[in-house]
Order: structure tokens, then C-alpha cells, then sequence
């Protein structure tokens, strides 16, 4: 028979391999007894949810019994974890955040990621087009991961925890940032003031984060406004609307400000007296700026400033208050990475592509169906095109979760 | 039925106190009872706000019953209750009279038994907002220091004082974000948006009228969850001939509030952009996003498409199974599961997770899309009644030059 592409069993085996020696390594989140646990393998049956794990070693024996391919925790604390959504008694959630490079729209995906369309032979690299020429959306995609999209995903993670302990006062005790085992960060915030929040309010929170709904009369752009000092230095919202079209301006081409349409005079204002405008910020009240840039073309610049300030994070996540999230310190079955927490303060030092790949063991010999470069613990792999490549363990579950080979067996 | 059966424990202690205070004299006999300055003071501050705990600890007690009303004592509070709520139907406000402080406490709780026995959901809301409306209009003559100690004592805000100047007007309140979100995330004016808020190390600024207005909400829910349960029972004349003075109100107000249908059919013209937004992306087969599907699923099934009409919609222009879609349908509409109907998301949810679209000149004064869609409805049903008139204008013309 022929060998499945990804080699699920291999995968498996490694996985039991790893957890054997390792589960009594993972730590229980806090509050266990009232989390639910959710289970998938390698060989597809759906997920095993509502479990109750209320003990440190039963949740260490259950991982070394099943070494499952992906491992969740519920964000939410229940009475019953094990009854069915609507009679679990719900007590509380952490807030949690997840930050995925897939959401981004990222120069390196062209190189990286492929769809089809599956109506005509329509194909392509980089971000799905919303809709194909044929008219249908219906695509198959296959993506990747690289040290950039890695690295535009900790840069939102920055800014998230900038907001969350510099506006919300969350202390970095209350915090914890996990490397998400694939292509993000997640983060987790436990904190009572946050723990009874309804979907509502968690909404309200997500659109602060991504600065949704910001209107710039309120952070002080108005010519009703009165103050005297620029915004700049401020805290919260204030200080960075004024810093992001600080640095939009800045750096921004001339090109660029014209496919805004802007009005004539803010466009020309922005283009030909940068140095006032950016003083005006810098020294001056933001009323000051409403002479130079109209209300509205002042709307259109921020649409596209703010992203420096705002975080790109998963709403859906954040305000699904009975969200399943993946159990820190367990390995993730798409790429075999761990799923890492990260000490406050080690993240701008952390590369996920040498700390995340934990597993270990001897050369393994794969046969490739596509697959693009990756460098692993400082050592380059692939790309890699139908052919036969023997690797280390460690390059070789990576491309094996990702269904880019199988084992090839003598 | 004992009155002090159907009145919870705060409001019946008002009603033990005044039993023993004023059997036989006017109840609003102030120099005869009030006995110090400060037990004059706190009952002027229950009489202002019905939600304070100060009114629980005038008294305790007693078992006053509800034939205890019949009372001629009584006449007036009997009245003052039917008016709060006759108030709250048609000018949508409670006013505050507080010449007789003890006349205005003693009225709300029966204020809340009329609203219980008319057992009207619609009525519990607009009666709840109505005595919210009124504590508002008596907070915002407080000073800041009281509507802090109100907001503290009887709320539990983590609120400070911290003067300081926001682009020239003064704000001398700071609150938790997380109870500034509690009241403040069901407000639409993007002023109460956190993001448009200053917040800093988890504290939002706030002057001390907007304090107020977010006292409001906690009003409103304390209210609410009050009046939300209907009673029945027999009631003595001089009562029940109140309740149903007040129930005549009510019906006689009632379609002029507001509260209007949807249209009985669905009229495609109406639906609002994002919605259409959804629609066209299933028809292109985009992956849409569990969201997505669930708001156009709960916008269906609210303006009243069958069930079964939505299935094979949604199976003719998708690859859905056709059971499992059957099913998340019916589990929308409420027919499986926990049984309850679910509503679409409002305009806010839609808007944080990247599916309002396309706005219009409707969508700016609308927060939800079935009030976008009963709006629009409305305005096309109406156009076209005009143009059947001119039509028939027309026709009745021609026929008479012929």
C-alpha cells in the first residue's frame, strides 16, 4: 500500500515518543478543575471535548497516553466542563488573544503560499483574491511558514502587550504569551476585571486593540478642541493616533499620499510642507493640524496610519468567551513545533525556529512532493520538488505535519 | 397573597417602616417622625433613588399585607405608583416629585407591582428605562463626590477622584475600564467607544455627568430585573381599579411606541448592505466566515424565510451537507438545542469582525440590520403605496377626459 502523504502513523509514534519523556514537563494551567479540554489525533474522528482533567497528573497521563496531535484548554471556567455548551455553568474567561501571520497581507507569501482554483485552472501565489475571474470563490490553498511572516507576527504581539499593560494596567504577572506552534503568538490574560466580561464588552476591547471606530475629533484633531500641548508623549489612544501619522508622514512617499485622494490642500500640505505638518504634531495641540488637513482627508490618513499603532489580532478569538486555546507547552500536529510560553521580557530575543523545534531523533529518509525552504535551528532546508531527500528528525516531522512529503520506506 | 410576597425584600422594608411610623397619621407628616437631620436626609435619598441601601436600613420588621394598602393612608401613594407608570408609558421619563419623600419612596415599589401584574415585556422595559431616565435627571444635580459614593456603595465601581483637562474640558473622574465597559459598551454614539476614550493604567476619564449617565445603565438593569417576572393575583378594588386605569394606558399607547413588525413578506430591495454583502459572497462560493454565515442565517430566519426554502438555498450554492446545514438552521431558529431564536448580530459586532460594508445613508442611523431592514421596508412599502395612488389618480383621469 501506498505510503500516505504527511506519514500520519511516523508522526504519531514520534509524538508518543516525545510525551513520554516530556509530559511531566507541561505545566497545568491555573484554575484546572473548572477548564474543559478538547483533543484531536492524528487520524482524523473528530474532536474529543468537554473533558475534565482536574489534576496535574491526570492531565500529564492523559497527554502521555494519547500524545495528541493538537491539544486545547477552554478559555472559559465552567461548573461542569464535562456537560454539553448549554448546561456547562459558565463562571468566567481569560481574555485571550491570538495573532496569526495568516491574517497579514505579507510580501513573503508570494513566495511561500499557492491556491487553485478548483472551478478553472485558474492559479496563483501570495493572499487568496476574494473572488476568481471564473466568478466563484472556491480555492484550495497550501501555506507556509518563514522567519518573516514569524516576525511580523511578534511585532503584533509588541504592540498588543504594549496596549493591554500600558491602557488596560494589566500587570505582566497577569499575562502569558505563548508562541502559537505555528504561525503566530497567542496571549492570555488572567485578571479578574477582565474574567466576567460578556461578549460586549470583549468587543469593545477588540476594537480598542485594532482601533476600530476611532474617530480622530475624540483623540483631539478638532478645531471645538482647546489644549495647549501636543498629544504626542501621551498615553492610551491620544498619544498614539498623534504618533502614527507622525510616522505615516514621515516615511510616506508622495505616490502614496496621491492615491489617497486626498483634498487638495491636505494633499498638498502633506506632500510639500511635511516639516510644518510633523512640527505642528510634534509641538502643537492636534486642533493645530485641522487647518492643515481637512476632517475628512485627515479620516483617510489614519485609515491607513493607524495599522502602525493598532494590533492585528483575531477577533473572532477574543470575543468568543467558550473559546477552545492551545494548551501551552504541548506540541502543535501541523508543524511538530512546541507550543511555547515565553518569560515577560524574552520575546524580542525569542526565535521560534530554534526554540519551538523540541524534537529530536535520527535521519529520516523522505520522498517530497513540494516544498519551499525553511531554516530550522540556524540550518537552511529545501526547497524541495518531487524528489528524495534524507533530513534530521527535526526538518523531517516539520515537512511531514505539513503534508509536503512522506517516509519512504526501503 | 401577602403584598410583601410579591415586592422584594428592599422595597418591603420601606413599606414595614411606614407601617409602624404613620398607622394612623399622614404619612408625609415629616416633623412628627423624623426624629434627627440625618434619618430626614436618607429618607429624601430613598425617596430620589428607590435603589440605595440607606431605605433598607430606615426600618425593620414587620409583615404588611396587601389589604394594609386599602387603607385611605395610602390613597396617595396608590396614586403616585399608577402615575410613575403612566409617566413612563407616555413621556417615556418618571419625574421626581419630592415634596413628599415618603408619598415618592413608598410608590415605587407598587409602581413595580402594577408593571408585574400588567405583565407586558415590552411595558418592564420601557417602565425600567423610564425610572432610570429619572435617576439620571436627579443625578446630574449631584455633586461628583455623591455620584461617586452612589456609584461605590451601591454598584461596587472602582471609581477615583483625579481632576484633570481633556482638549479643555475638565474631567474629574477616573473608573475601572472593565465597569466603564459594563454600562458603556451597549451605547452607539462613538463618543462612549473606549478606543475614543483617554484610559490609562485601566482607569477611563470621565466628567462627572458622564459617570452619571453610565449610573443610568446599572439603573435600568437593577429596574429590569425587578419587573421582569408577571404576577397574578386577586387584588383588592382600590388596587386592581389602579392597574387597570394603567393597563387601558398602556393598550391605548402601545403602537404609537413603537415596537412596529416586519414586513410579513421579505422584500430582497430592504436588506441592508452587509447582508447582501454575505449573500453574494455564498453565491461566489467564498469561504465566509463562521460569522458571516451566522448573520445571514439569523437575518433569515428573522425576517421569516422557511426553513426549508434556506436549506436548499444554501445547499443549491454551496457544497454544505445538506443534514448538517438542516440542522445549524433549525438550531438558529431555535427549533433544536437550547431553544432559543437567535438574533442577528448588532451593527457593532458585525463592524469589529470585518463584515459591515457598502454603508448607506440608512445604515448611519441604525445599530442594528433588522432596523435597517424594517426601515427601509417601510419606505419602499410606502413609495409604492404612493405610486399605486398616482397610478389610480392617473387612470381615474383618463377616464374622465374619455
Amino acid at each position: 500500500m501506498e505510503e500516505e502523504w504527511g506519514s500520519p502513523k511516523f508522526v504519531a509514534e514520534q509524538f508518543q515518543r516525545w510525551y513520554a519523556q516530556h509530559s511531566h514537563t507541561i505545566p497545568a494551567p491555573i484554575e484546572l478543575p473548572q477548564r474543559e479540554f478538547a483533543f484531536l489525533n492524528f487520524f482524523g474522528r473528530g474532536m474529543h471535548r468537554h473533558i475534565k482533567l482536574p489534576t496535574l497528573q491526570e492531565l500529564q497521563r492523559y497527554l502521555r497516553q494519547n500524545a495528541p496531535a493538537h491539544s486545547y484548554h477552554s478559555s472559559g471556567y465552567y461548573d461542569d466542563p464535562t456537560a454539553d455548551m448549554t448546561r456547562k455553568g459558565w463562571l468566567g474567561a481569560d481574555l485571550v488573544f491570538d495573532i496569526d501571520a495568516d491574517h497579514f497581507e505579507l510580501p513573503c507569501q508570494k513566495v511561500h503560499d499557492k491556491w487553485w482554483c478548483r472551478n478553472c485552472d485558474e492559479q496563483g501565489t501570495g493572499h487568496l483574491p476574494e473572488i476568481c475571474k471564473c466568478g466563484k470563490a472556491q480555492f484550495t490553498t497550501e501555506t507556509w511558514i518563514c522567519e518573516k511572516c514569524l516576525q511580523a507576527a511578534k511585532h503584533e504581539t509588541h504592540k498588543l502587550l504594549d496596549i493591554l499593560i500600558q491602557d488596560f494596567g494589566v500587570h505582566p504577572d497577569e499575562l502569558i504569551t505563548n508562541f502559537s506552534g505555528n504561525r503566530g503568538y497567542h496571549v492570555h490574560v488572567h485578571n479578574n476585571d477582565f474574567k466576567t466580561l460578556n461578549q460586549h464588552a470583549r468587543r469593545e476591547i477588540v476594537d480598542y486593540i485594532m482601533a476600530i471606530g476611532l474617530e480622530p475629533e475624540f483623540q483631539g484633531f478638532s478645531q471645538r478642541n482647546r489644549g495647549t500641548r501636543s498629544t504626542l508623549a501621551m498615553g492610551g489612544w491620544r498619544g498614539r493616533t498623534g504618533r502614527a501619522l507622525y510616522d505615516y508622514i514621515s516615511e510616506a512617499k508622495p505616490e502614496e499620499i496621491k492615491k489617497l485622494k486626498l483634498g487638495r490642500k491636505a494633499s498638498s500640505n502633506i506632500i510639500n510642507n511635511k516639516e510644518q505638518v510633523l512640527e505642528t504634531l510634534m509641538e502643537r495641540h492636534p486642533s493645530n493640524i485641522t487647518p492643515l488637513i481637512d476632517p475628512k482627508s485627515l479620516k483617510t490618513v489614519l485609515n491607513e496610519a493607524l495599522g502602525l499603532q493598532a494590533s492585528e489580532i483575531d477577533t473572532v478569538v477574543t470575543t468568543d468567551i467558550h473559546r477552545l486555546i492551545r494548551l501551552p507547552n504541548t506540541l502543535h500536529g501541523k508543524t511538530g513545533w512546541q507550543v511555547q510560553t515565553i518569560p515577560y521580557g524574552a520575546l524580542p530575543d525569542y526565535d521560534p525556529l530554534v526554540k519551538s523545534v523540541v524534537m529530536s531523533g535520527s535521519p529520516v529518509k523522505l520522498e517530497f512532493k513540494r516544498a519551499p525552504k525553511i531554516q530550522l535551528k540556524g540550518e537552511g532546508y529545501g526547497p524541495y520538488n518531487e524528489e528524495e531527500v534524507t533530513l534530521p528528525m527535526e526538518a523531517a516531522l516539520f515537512y511531514l505535519c505539513k503534508k509536503g512529503a512522506r517516509v519512504k520506506n526501503e | 397573597m401577602y403584598f410583601c410576597d410579591i415586592v422584594k425584600p428592599r422595597e418591603r422594608n420601606y413599606l414595614k417602616q411606614v407601617k409602624t411610623w404613620h398607622q394612623s397619621r399622614d404619612i408625609n407628616d415629616k416633623a412628627c417622625h423624623a426624629s434627627n437631620y440625618s434619618e430626614m436626609m436618607s429618607e429624601r435619598e430613598a425617596a430620589k433613588y428607590p435603589f440605595i441601601q440607606a431605605g433598607v436600613k430606615l426600618v425593620e420588621g414587620l409583615n404588611l399585607q396587601l389589604d394594609d394598602l386599602t387603607d385611605p393612608n395610602y390613597r396617595k401613594v396608590l396614586d403616585r405608583a399608577a402615575e410613575r407608570v403612566t409617566e413612563a408609558i407616555i413621556q417615556g421619563e418618571v419625574s421626581a416629585k419630592l415634596a413628599e419623600p415618603l408619598t415618592e419612596l413608598l410608590s415605587y415599589p407598587i409602581a413595580v407591582m402594577y408593571v408585574t401584574l400588567i405583565g407586558e415585556q415590552f411595558l418592564s422595559r420601557r417602565f425600567a428605562l423610564a425610572e432610570a431616565v429619572r435617576s439620571y435627571n436627579l443625578l446630574q444635580q449631584e455633586y461628583e463626590d455623591k455620584i461617586m459614593q452612589i456609584a461605590e456603595d451601591e454598584f461596587s465601581w472602582n471609581i477615583v477622584k483625579d481632576p484633570e483637562y481633556i482638549d479643555g474640558t475638565q474631567h474629574n473622574l477616573k473608573l475601572r475600564f472593565s465597569d466603564y465597559l459594563r454600562s458603556a459598551s451597549g451605547f452607539h454614539e462613538p463618543k462612549w467607544k473606549l478606543v475614543n476614550r483617554k484610559m490609562e493604567d485601566g482607569f477611563v476619564s470621565l466628567t462627572g455627568i458622564e459617570a452619571a449617565r453610565l449610573i443610568q445603565v446599572e439603573v435600568d438593569n437593577w429596574v429590569k430585573e425587578r419587573v421582569s417576572t408577571p404576577s397574578k393575583f386577586s387584588l383588592p378594588q382600590e388596587i386592581q381599579s389602579r392597574v387597570d386605569a394603567v393597563r387601558k394606558v398602556f393598550e391605548e399607547n402601545r403602537s404609537k411606541l413603537g415596537g412596529s413588525r416586519l414586513p410579513e413578506e421579505i422584500i430582497n430591495e430592504a436588506f441592508p448592505p452587509c447582508m447582501i454583502y454575505c449573500l453574494e459572497g455564498l453565491l461566489s462560493g467564498r469561504r465566509a466566515s463562521h460569522m458571516e454565515r451566522f448573520g445571514l442565517t439569523s437575518f433569515l430566519v428573522n425576517i421569516g424565510m422557511p426553513i426549508d426554502q434556506m436549506v436548499s438555498f444554501y445547499t443549491d450554492v454551496t457544497d454544505f451537507d445538506e443534514s448538517l446545514t438542516r440542522y445549524q438552521i433549525e438550531h438558529i431558529a431555535g427549533l433544536k438545542g437550547n431553544r432559543t431564536r437567535y438574533t442577528p448580530p448588532t451593527c457593532a459586532t458585525l463592524r469589529t469582525h470585518g463584515i459591515c460594508r457598502n454603508m448607506d445613508s440608512i445604515c448611519k442611523t441604525v445599530s442594528h440590520p433588522l432596523s435597517y431592514y424594517r426601515k427601509k421596508a417601510w419606505r419602499i412599502q410606502r413609495r409604492e403605496k404612493e405610486k399605486a395612488k398616482e397610478t389610480q389618480a392617473e387612470t381615474s383621469n383618463t377616464t374622465k377626459q374619455e
